[in-house]
Order: structure tokens, then sequence, then C-alpha cells
């Protein structure tokens, strides 16, 4: 009887309103992340080049055929921002990847995520869908 | 009484908690103030406005963040000095937990004043703490989300910087220490020390330009733990293994705080030893570099660069607000330098500042600090990363240019060490930046290698006559009449500096001068191609004529035709385009590899090889539009080589079109000539065989070295004593002899010059007996840059001594007792050393083997192809060139020969 006391309860029930307000601030957060996160993006494309940086995604362009990749690094979700001999590098660890996104050097070991985009037929916009 | 007075005493004491008290009050008081000028819809734009237009505003920021850094460490130090006396003060286990989350949160208030920054390293930050709490089972996404915000923002950072996270951390250190205000001792001793560091350290802020990005000092340890973590998550369980063995060491007893304790302290020296990595061998990419290493300052000591708070500027405030934003910020270097003006469109101050290619502090409000690693002189290939080849601008292009032969000079290079007979393939790929101190790289340094792109531009003025290297300064640097007059101005009186308003510009504008200064040497095209032959005239010798022209290195050159090309207005840039002469990434052996327009892409035959404009790559596209504007639904010639487009070609209606590409003079593309084409006797010749006028010859040079000779090292740049000397012998302009190139498609026909006749006095650098004197005979393939509308006479090669690489003299036909005779009389005098006459590059009906030219794939012709050729030549003794019959053998002439008169007498070659 000692264990189940007045005490026991007031502790049980307010731990008990801290999880239901972890359980209201988890779902607020994921529901406005879901809100206000882009679905579609529009992008001018540049059919001449080969490889465009565009905030969060590369567009690697061979001879119109376009392929997104996520400009995320997948060891840690730095920005990749440049082309090093023909290799796309991440600034933060030096990770490596080839221009279809496969990671090549490490510390990423997976490849970068590829993105449903399409270019429209006057191959002047790409229409990405995150 | 004692008692008390004792405990008074120690509540006055003070420790490194009262001391971070004191430096917190600053924290909170020095953010108050800096959320004034702080804007965080634009924080990095809001920052720099304050480094560079109001000190008052970077006092207070640096204020902050001084404070802030020594809270965070003499926090640390007070909680380790607190794991001593845990057992005199006695926490509650409720209290332990608070003061372990507490640390937690202090990181993250610390962590979140970095974010606000929001350059280029927060940025990143950012990036790497979204991805590490987003890895937190269960919650890491509403966690992510709710710490960081939506992608692009910076509020939720802020509110919780300056709040959640601030709140917290006050709780705290009042549940701690009871107490609301620091001692006005620490309080004033902390101010002074914040004062000074405040004043003359400014808070760091990324350039936007260096491409290494690094956390704030207290993250690169971890950075450096996630550098070897292909699963970062599993760092996560460190920093909770941190909180659980601070929270055992407030909260354990005995053993467990005591193993506890031990593991931290081993935990901190490892961490130290980790922080020192990341920031003093870390640079671009997280690779390992050391002091010494020629980027260090670039990648490593950039990130120190702390810039002093200049109370008094020099700056109007007309000019503060005139100073226009470049990349997202401003900078101070506009403040001083407003009125500088030259540059083409993308190169405008306005647009691209004058950091991104001078470097330098932009944030720096003191000249001496904003010229502190200033480059000069931007453009040169050493500092081309960090100009005009950073990320935002041509990186790809100072990626490839170092494999460029221009770069490498790997022909030159491989053929003198193979004519020394240090290497014995000429062909193998070398760099001018391996050379050593053989003898044959002794006289490359002494003689040669001037002429790379890496060979720095260390003085200002335009590029002329004398030019080297350079760079990117070498092709796209061009000065205006005003900006070459205000620099003289400035050389002939130091205190003119209307120089500095007039900037030379970088610019397409690439003429036939760039080239001149290296390409007027060796094969000598730039002067070839304008009709001008050296001589060995002095320049004093230089006759008072039109037809010889002294150049600024006081060669003297006499006029010899000029290459129809040049005649008709075309320039070098006309013809090559940039991956020929920047590289295309490939190293190549020789600069025929490398060189990729042929004379066919233009003059083509049936239906040309073309590129859409939308196929173009970007580089070509980008130049095609900026000479030539829209470039929609343009196809153009393409080399059928490399496969490259020309840029300044075009297709339409089946004709093709070439428009210079500085001048903008319209052509339409002429096929080749009739005869190129019908003639099948001669589809082995290269288009430059025929119609090359004149090639420069030179015969007859002595190598030897002098140790007392006043030299120079063209690597290093600077004198030496010693040097190798070359003695001249004949220069002469004349028709190219003509040899054979092995291809895998055949046997191709191409003209030739003695690139290497001379001797090579071995043993008077190396100083060692046993080596001779070399002699070499040696010719080289050459594109004379001189071609003539028309080609060569059929007589011209078949009856030409010099054609067939028999060097000068008389070559008759003699017909005696019915049997016909070729006979060669020389000009020189047969070469001791191999029997040949001096000019020749194989003897009359002889074979030559062995080394012979300076390439694998080059011979001179055998006597079998000697006697081919004469035997044309025996007809041409008595049959015009244009002759019914002639033109007839071009395509039948065994069955002309086997029809033939009995007048006509073909050699006896037993």
């Amino acid at each position: 009887m000692e264990k189940y006391n007045r005490r026991f309860f007031l502790k049980l029930s307010a731990s008990g309103v801290g999880l239901f307000f972890v359980y209201m601030w988890n779902k607020l957060s994921l529901s406005h992340n879901e809100l206000v996160k882009p679905k579609v993006l529009l992008f001018p494309f540049n059919r001449n080049k080969a490889v465009s940086f565009l905030k969060d995604f590369i567009v690697i362009n061979k001879k119109g055929k376009a392929t997104v990749l996520s400009a995320h690094c997948t060891h840690l979700g730095c920005s990749i921002n440049k082309v090093e001999n023909g290799k796309l590098v991440c600034p933060c660890h030096g990770s490596e990847f080839d221009m279809d996104g496969k990671a090549i050097k490490g510390p990423a070991y997976r490849s970068l995520e590829k993105i449903p985009a399409r270019v429209n037929s006057e191959h002047t916009q790409i229409q990405i869908d995150v | 009484m004692s008692d008390m007075r004792n405990k008074h005493k120690d509540i006055q004491k003070t420790t490194y908690g009262t001391l971070g008290l004191a430096l917190f009050s600053y924290v909170i008081l020095s953010g108050i103030l800096l959320a004034i000028p702080f804007d965080v819809k634009t924080p990095y734009s809001s920052i720099s406005i304050m480094l560079v237009t109001n000190p008052w505003a970077s006092f207070i920021r640096n204020l902050h963040f001084w404070s802030a850094q020594l809270f965070l460490v003499f926090s640390l130090i007070h909680l380790y000095d607190h794991f001593h006396y845990k057992e005199k003060i006695g926490f509650r286990k409720g209290m332990a937990f608070r003061l372990s989350l507490g640390v937690l949160i202090i990181f993250l208030a610390m962590l979140t004043g970095f974010l606000l920054k929001g350059d280029a390293d927060s940025q990143q930050a950012r990036q790497i703490l979204q991805s590490l709490t987003e890895r937190i089972p269960l919650i890491g996404k509403a966690l992510a989300f709710s710490l960081l915000g939506k992608t692009g923002s910076y509020q939720l950072i802020y509110v919780h910087h300056i709040a959640t996270f601030s709140i917290f951390i006050s709780i705290i250190i009042i549940e701690h220490s009871r107490k609301f205000w620091p001692k006005a001792g620490d309080f004033i001793l902390t101010f002074f020390v914040l004062l000074g560091l405040s004043w003359f350290f400014s808070a760091p802020l990324h350039d936007g330009m260096n491409p290494s990005v690094k956390g704030p000092w207290y993250f690169v340890g971890f950075q450096e733990i996630l550098h070897w973590l292909s699963h970062p998550e599993w760092s996560l369980l460190l920093i909770l293994l941190l909180l659980i063995l601070i929270y055992i060491v407030n909260s354990g007893k005995d053993r467990a705080a005591f193993i506890s304790k031990r593991s931290l302290l081993i935990l901190t020296a490892f961490y130290f030893v980790l922080t020192l990595i990341g920031l003093f061998f870390r640079g671009e990419n997280w690779q390992w570099i050391q002091p010494g290493n020629s980027n260090y300052t670039y990648s490593v000591l950039n990130n120190f660069k702390s810039e002093s708070v200049n109370f008094n500027p020099d700056f109007t405030e007309e000019t503060i607000l005139n100073t226009p934003k470049i990349l997202g910020r401003k900078e101070s270097c506009l403040l001083c330098h407003n009125q500088v003006h030259g540059f083409m469109d993308a190169h405008k101050p306005e647009v691209i500042g004058c950091f991104s290619c001078h470097g330098g502090n932009p944030f720096a409000t003191i000249k001496t600090q904003a010229h502190k690693n200033m480059i000069r002189i931007p453009g040169n290939m050493a500092s081309a990363a960090q100009s005009c080849g950073t990320t935002r601008c041509h990186p790809d292009i100072s990626q490839r240019l170092p494999s460029s032969l221009m770069s490498t000079l790997s022909g030159m290079i491989s053929v003198d060490r193979f004519v020394f007979g240090e290497q014995k393939n000429p062909d193998l790929l070398t760099d001018v930046h391996h050379l050593g101190n053989s003898a044959s790289d002794e006289h490359l340094k002494n003689l040669c290698v001037r002429c790379h792109l890496g060979n720095p531009k260390d003085n200002y003025g335009p590029v002329n006559e004398k030019s080297r290297g350079g760079g990117c300064l070498a092709c796209h640097l061009n000065y205006s009449t005003k900006a070459k007059n205000n620099l003289s101005a400035h050389q002939n009186n130091l205190q003119d500096t209307s120089y500095l308003s007039t900037h030379p510009n970088l610019s397409l504008q690439i003429t036939d001068n760039h080239c001149f200064g290296c390409h007027s040497r060796s094969g000598r095209i730039s002067t070839n191609y304008e009709g001008w032959h050296e001589t060995t005239l002095e320049a004093k010798q230089k006759p008072d004529s039109s037809t010889y022209r002294l150049i600024e290195d006081s060669r003297v050159f006499k006029k010899e035709p000029e290459d129809i090309h040049h005649k008709l207005g075309l320039e070098c840039i006309d013809c090559h385009h940039s991956y020929e002469l920047m590289g295309d990434r490939k190293h190549y052996a020789h600069e025929e590899d490398q060189q990729d327009v042929q004379c066919l892409d233009c003059h083509f035959n049936g239906k040309p090889l073309t590129t859409k404009a939308e196929d173009l790559d970007n580089e070509s596209a980008v130049i095609a539009s900026l000479r030539f504007g829209s470039i929609t639904n343009k196809q153009f010639l393409t080399t059928h080589k490399h496969r490259h487009a020309l840029i300044n070609t075009y297709v339409k209606h089946d004709s093709a079109f070439l428009i210079t590409k500085n001048s903008k003079k319209l052509f339409v593309l002429k096929a080749p000539a009739k005869i190129c084409n019908d003639d099948k006797a001669h589809q082995n010749l290269s288009c430059s065989s025929c119609h090359s006028a004149w090639a420069p010859s030179c015969i007859g040079c002595h190598n030897a070295y002098d140790p007392n000779e006043p030299g120079y090292d063209m690597i290093k740049n600077r004198r030496k004593k010693g040097s190798w000397i070359e003695y001249t012998g004949r220069f002469d302009a004349k028709l190219p002899a003509l040899g054979f190139k092995k291809t895998k498609h055949g046997n191709k026909i191409i003209p030739v010059i003695p690139g290497m006749v001379l001797t090579i006095d071995i043993a008077s650098y190396t100083k060692q007996a046993h080596d001779s004197l070399l002699f070499r005979r040696l010719f080289a393939p050459t594109a004379p840059h001189t071609t003539s509308a028309k080609g060569r006479s059929c007589k011209s090669c078949h009856n030409n001594p010099v054609a067939l690489g028999f060097g000068e003299g008389k070559l008759y036909y003699q017909v005696e007792n019915g049997k016909g005779k070729w006979t060669f009389e020389p000009l020189f005098e047969n070469n001791p050393h191999d029997s040949l006459p001096e000019d020749a590059w194989t003897g009359f009906l002889k074979n030559r083997k062995g080394m012979v030219s300076t390439r694998n794939n080059v011979f001179p012709f055998n006597v079998a192809e000697q006697k081919k050729i004469l035997t044309v030549g025996t007809c041409l003794t008595c049959h015009k060139e244009n002759s019914t019959v002639m033109k007839e053998s071009l395509n039948h002439f065994s069955k002309l020969i086997k029809n033939r008169s009995p007048k006509c007498i073909l050699p006896d070659w037993k």
C-alpha cells in the first residue's frame, strides 16, 4: 500500500500530462513540417549545362536527359556544391560521389537520393517533385 | 563571529563559476543590444553590414561572441572544479540531472548562435545538426524541425537562442548558484578582458568564397569524429555517454563517480587532440593538410583571420549607403575602391566585388588588415583556385588548366630529355613542375621553360611581346588606353594613384598579341602566321626597311608570305577553341595531340559534322552567347578529332560560315579544291604538306654548359651562376621537308623541320669524362602556320632535295647510254658525326634508322619511297606540271608508265 500513495498518483498523472504534451508536440511539428514543405519546385533548365547546383538539388544533364539528385550528402546532410575532377565532392568531410550519385569515397557510403523530376517539352524548365 | 567571516569570505571568493556568471550577464546584455542591428531574415547580410559599416554594432557582436566563448570555457572548468567539491555541496539527483542537461543546453545555445551567422560555415553546420537530430529514434524528425524550423528560415533558431536556451540556462544558473547578479569585481574584471578581445579580434564570419568549411572551435573535434564514422548516428551515443558520465559524477558515489570523472578527463584530453587536428590540420573537403603546404594559409589559417574594430573609419555615409551587396553580403573593399571601372559586365565590382578575385579580408575596415594575404595579381595559376577558379566562378577551367600542354610543357621536356639521352621515349607524359637537376632539366630551366602558364605574372601592365605565362592573364588580360596611361603615370610618379581606378579587364578579347610572347619562339607559329621569319641579325644590324621588324625582345625578323588566314583577318582564336587552349582534362604528350582543329573541319566535302546549340557543352554555349548573342537553333561545325563545337561557325542552308571572334567578319567556308579530292595519288598527304608556304629551319646548333656564365632558373625565376648556352647556326625560311607519320589509319605525309640538329657537350655540365659530345639529327613534325591558298608545285616535292630530306643541293637527272640516273650534290659538307650533309634528314637513296625524329612515329622517306617520288620527278623533268599527262598520272600512273613512249627513260635504280 505504501508504494501506491498519493504522491505516486500525482507523479503518474504529471508524467501522463508530460507525455501528452510530447505527443502533441510531435504531432504539431510533424504536421506543420508536412504543410510548409514544398511539394513541387520549378527551376529554369539549362540544357547546355552538364551539372547545375540548385541549393538542395543537383541536376545532372546528359544530352537533355536530366537526373536530379539530392544535394545533401548522405553522410551528414551537408550541401554538395562543387564538382572536382568529374566527381561531386562534399565540402564537410570530403565524401565523393560519381555523376550518377553513387558514393565512391567515404565517409558517406549511401548513394545520393534520386529525386523524381521532369523537363518540359521546350527544355526550358525542370519540375522537381520533392 | 570568525566562522561567519570565513563563510562570508568563501561566498565572496572569485571562482570560475562566479566569472562564468559575470560572463553570462555580458552575453545577455550584449545579446539584447545585438538584436537591434541583427536581422533574422537576412542574418549573413546584416552581420556583414555591422562589420563593414557600423563599428559599434560590430563591437557589440564581438562582445557577445567573446563573452559566450569564455562563458562556455569557464562553465566547463567550473563543472570539473565542482567534481571535487560535490561531497561538500551535496547535489540532489534532480539538480544533478538539470545541471547535466544544462551542459547540453549551453552547447545548443552556442551552436544556435553559430548558426545565426547564416554564412557558409553555419549553413553546413545547420545541415549536420539537422541530419544528426533527425536520426534520433522516434522523435528525431519532430525534434529537428522544432529546433531548426523550415529550410532557409532562421526564426525558430533565433527564438531558441534568445529565449528557450537562454531562459533555461538562466534558471539553471540561479538554481545552482542561488545568485541573480554577479559580483562587481568579477563584472569589472571580465569587462576589461572582453573589451580588449572585442576591440582587437572580431567574431568570425565566412567570406562566402573560401571552400573550407568548419564548425565552431568546440565542434571541430566532433567534426573530426564524424569524419571517421560512416554511421554518424553512433556519435549521438557518445553525447549521451558524456551526459550520463556528468550525471554520475554529480550524483554518484565513490567508485562510480571516480571512474566517471577519470573517463571524462581522458575523453576531454582526447577531444582536445581531435580539436587541434580539426583546427590546424584539416583544410578544404576536410583533407589532411599541414603547415608548409602552399595552400595552408588559404585553407587553414584563413579560418583564424580576425579583423579589429575601426571606430573611426574614413568613409562617408553616402559611400556606405551606395555600396552594393556582393554575394549576399557587404564588403569593405568597395568603401575605398568605389570608383573603379574598366571591367567587362560579369566582372564588375558591383557584381563580384573585389574580394572574389583579390582575396584579402572583405570585412576589415583598416587598410593593412583588409589587404592582408591579398592576391595582388589574381589569375596566376598558383592562386587561380582562390580567384578565377572558385566554386562560384570558373572552377572547371581552373581544374583542367594544369593538364593543358601549355601548363605541362610535356612535349618540350620529353623531347629535350630524349635528345640528351636521359629518356628513351620522346612521347612520355612529363610536367614542368617536376624538373630535376639532370643535364637536360638544367638545360630546360636555363633556356626553355619560361613559357608555361604556371609562370607567374608579377608586375602590373598589359601583355606584350615579352610576356610569358601568367595563368588566366596570359590570354584574357587587356588594358584600355586609359588604364595603360594611368599605370605609366604611376610608374613615373608613385604618388599618382589614378591607375587604381582604371582597372584592366579580363575578357574574351583574346588577340594574336596574347599568343605572341610564347609562340614567337621554337616553332614560331605566331610570327610565321603573321609572315615574319626570325633572322640571326642583332637589333643594331636591322636594316632600315619595312621588310624587317624588331620585336620587343630585340630579335630581328624578315618579311615572308603571311598565312592566308591571317591575310583574311583571322586571329589565332578563330581556329583554336577553349578546350584546345585550356585543356580538356587529358594529358597530352605533344602539341599535335592536344591540338584539335584540322583544316577539314572547316574545309569539308559533303555533309559537315555539326552540333546543335542545345547540345553544346555549357562552356561553349556561354562563350558563343557572350560573343555572338542568341545561339538558339544554330548548328555549329564540330571537330572530327575530339568532337568539340567550333562556336564561331554555323551551318545554314547547306552552306557553312565562320565569323571571326573579335572583329566579327563573316566568311563562307570553302570546300577543298577539286584537285585535292580527285587526286588519288596524294590522299595520304596532310593539307599542310602541300599548303605550307614556308617553315623556319635552323641547323648547326651547339649546346654547352658554362659554369661561370650568368644564368637564369626559369622555374624559380631567379638569376644564378652557370648556364647552358646555345650557339646558333643558320636560320632559313624555306619550304618544309616532308616525312611520314605512322598512325592507326596508315601513314600520313607531313611537313617536318630540323627540330634538333645539334651537338651537346654533356661533359661540360656533368664533369664526367665518360660523358661524350652528343650529336643528334632529329627532325620534328611541324604545323608551320604559313598556309597558302595554292598548294606547292609538283616539282617542289618530287624534284626537291629539301622536301625529300636530303638537304639543300643540286638534285638532277641524267640519261647516259639509255640509262637514267638521279644524282644529288649537297650544298653543305658532310657532318663528321654521321657523314650526312649538315641540313639533311636522311641520305640520298639511303635508309635511316634509330633516333631520327623527336617522335616515335615520325620517319624520313626510306629508299623505296624516295625512288617512288623521284620516279614521278623523272617525268617532271620533261613534262610540265599542268600537262594532261601529268594530271592523268595522278590516278593512272602505273598504266601511263606501262604505255610510255620509248623517249621516256625511267631511272635505272641498279
